[in-house]
């Protein structure tokens, strides 16, 4: 019988073990699942939430609450990475009170710390796993890639925004300069048509 | 707000997953998930949707300290300064904490109890896996750590198409498979040696025919620690 692990990457098998060994208490477990995800999911969070000091905080924390949640894990509801960047970006989240709105040209672009440009819409896999894993995660990335790119222009930069930065509705209408209603508009059909768009890509109903 | 309006459901998930839904709004839907399965389904759904956008995020690493911290906060202060005593295997995996909320203990040392003395183990329900199944045991262990009878204690509602799996866990190491388990009758389970590298038992829910990779996959929903 087919079960969701089926079609999992190494990583997801090896991160799921390794959250298993976590909810069972296992310290080297917890270590090993730092490890392979503590920068990924700094990253996250630190593009939600770029005060540093707010940001180490919150990672901590973040870790402490895998080592409690970890037994409730279900890797038949999400796969791991899910699970642990969800976490990551509600506490990241709700870590954000009022929060200045820079005046900047909207972009769906991005300089890291390199000083590289790269386009937040366009799907990088992480430089880590084989190339399955990259496949698996490009897969995955391309498809709802695709579905943001068949978004309106403005649709995409309310979901960049609010995905990438957490920014709420207000404060994208800030960004943007546009009504609130406009924009709580536009996020509705954003959501809606993405859900369309991966239900036909799933081969699923809508 | 009406929570069982399917459409409305639906776009709350979603804009909590994206991160619009916000303030009292946000915290309200926050608190309704446990008792809302459809809506956990609707928000683990969004959440696999829209995760992969994530993979283009720029990795960052943390510095030391933030690790330090996580061990310091959860295993006290002599956890994250090397020490003498964190070198020694005897005390790895020995846990000092013990919330209310605790699930795992670790045990060092194995031991086989004398011979014809049987073990019993309490099963506790795990609070953290609640959701998934509130499941208590009792496990006997013959003497000679041969035959295991484990007992649920509870009436349990398992999900179709899920199984219950029993695992020895070791102080150290991967947790080994001893089978699936009835929720609602007894099991009795035949073993070389159940209690030798064995620190605790405990039950995972699991697909039907039990994990597909060999390690828990899914809920640990119950864990007992044997006493020294």
């Amino acid at each position: 019988m087919k079960t969701p692990t089926d079609t999992w990457s190494d990583r997801s098998e090896s991160l799921a073990l390794a959250l298993a060994r976590v909810g069972l208490g296992e310290r080297a477990a917890l270590e090993t699942l730092y490890k392979a995800t503590s920068a990924h999911l700094f990253g996250v969070i630190l593009r939600i939430n770029p005060d540093r000091g707010q940001a180490e905080d919150l990672l901590q924390d973040i870790f402490v609450n895998i080592w409690r949640a970890a037994s409730g894990y279900d890797a038949a509801r999400a796969q791991p990475m899910t699970w642990l960047t969800s976490i990551a970006r509600n506490r990241a989240i709700d870590s954000l009170r009022r929060r200045k709105t820079e005046v900047a040209t909207v972009s769906t672009h991005a300089v890291d710390d390199d000083g590289d440009e790269h386009d937040l819409l366009a799907a990088q896999p992480a430089a880590d796993g084989g190339p399955l894993d990259l496949l698996l995660q490009a897969a995955a990335a391309r498809q709802v890639t695709h579905c943001v790119g068949e978004l309106s222009s403005e649709q995409q930069q309310c979901v960049a925004l609010a995905y990438y930065q957490g920014y709420s509705h207000t404060e994208v209408a800030q960004h943007l300069t546009q009504p609130l209603g406009t924009v709580k508009s536009w996020v509705r059909r954003a959501l809606l048509a993405l859900k369309d768009c991966l239900q036909r890509a799933d081969g699923t109903p809508a | 707000m009406d929570y069982s309006r399917p459409e409305r459901a639906e776009r709350l998930a979603a804009e909590y997953v994206l991160g619009t839904l916000r303030g009292p709004a946000r915290r309200r839907f926050e608190t309704l998930l446990p008792a809302h399965p459809a809506l956990r389904q609707a928000v683990a759904q969004w959440q696999q949707a829209l995760v992969p956008l994530a993979t283009s995020v720029v990795p960052v690493a943390p510095p030391l300290q933030v690790w330090q911290g996580v061990q310091t906060r959860l295993f006290g202060a002599a956890a994250a300064a090397p020490s003498l005593w964190q070198r020694l295997a005897l005390w790895r995996g020995l846990s000092g904490f013990a919330t209310a909320a605790a699930v795992a203990m670790f045990l060092v040392a194995s031991q086989t109890p004398a011979p014809q003395a049987p073990v019993v183990v309490v099963l506790a329900a795990n609070p953290q896996a609640a959701l998934a199944l509130n499941a208590s045991f009792v496990a006997s262990i013959s003497g000679d750590g041969r035959a295991l009878v484990l007992k649920p204690l509870n009436d349990l509602s398992l999900e179709a198409g899920r199984a219950l799996e029993l695992w020895a866990v070791p102080a150290q190491g991967a947790p080994r498979s001893l089978g699936l388990v009835q929720g609602a009758a007894a099991t009795t389970l035949v073993r070389a040696q159940l209690l030798r590298d064995t620190a605790a038992f405990a039950v995972s829910v699991e697909p039907q025919g039990g994990s597909p990779t060999g390690a828990p996959t899914g809920p640990i929903v119950s864990v007992g620690k044997l006493q020294i």
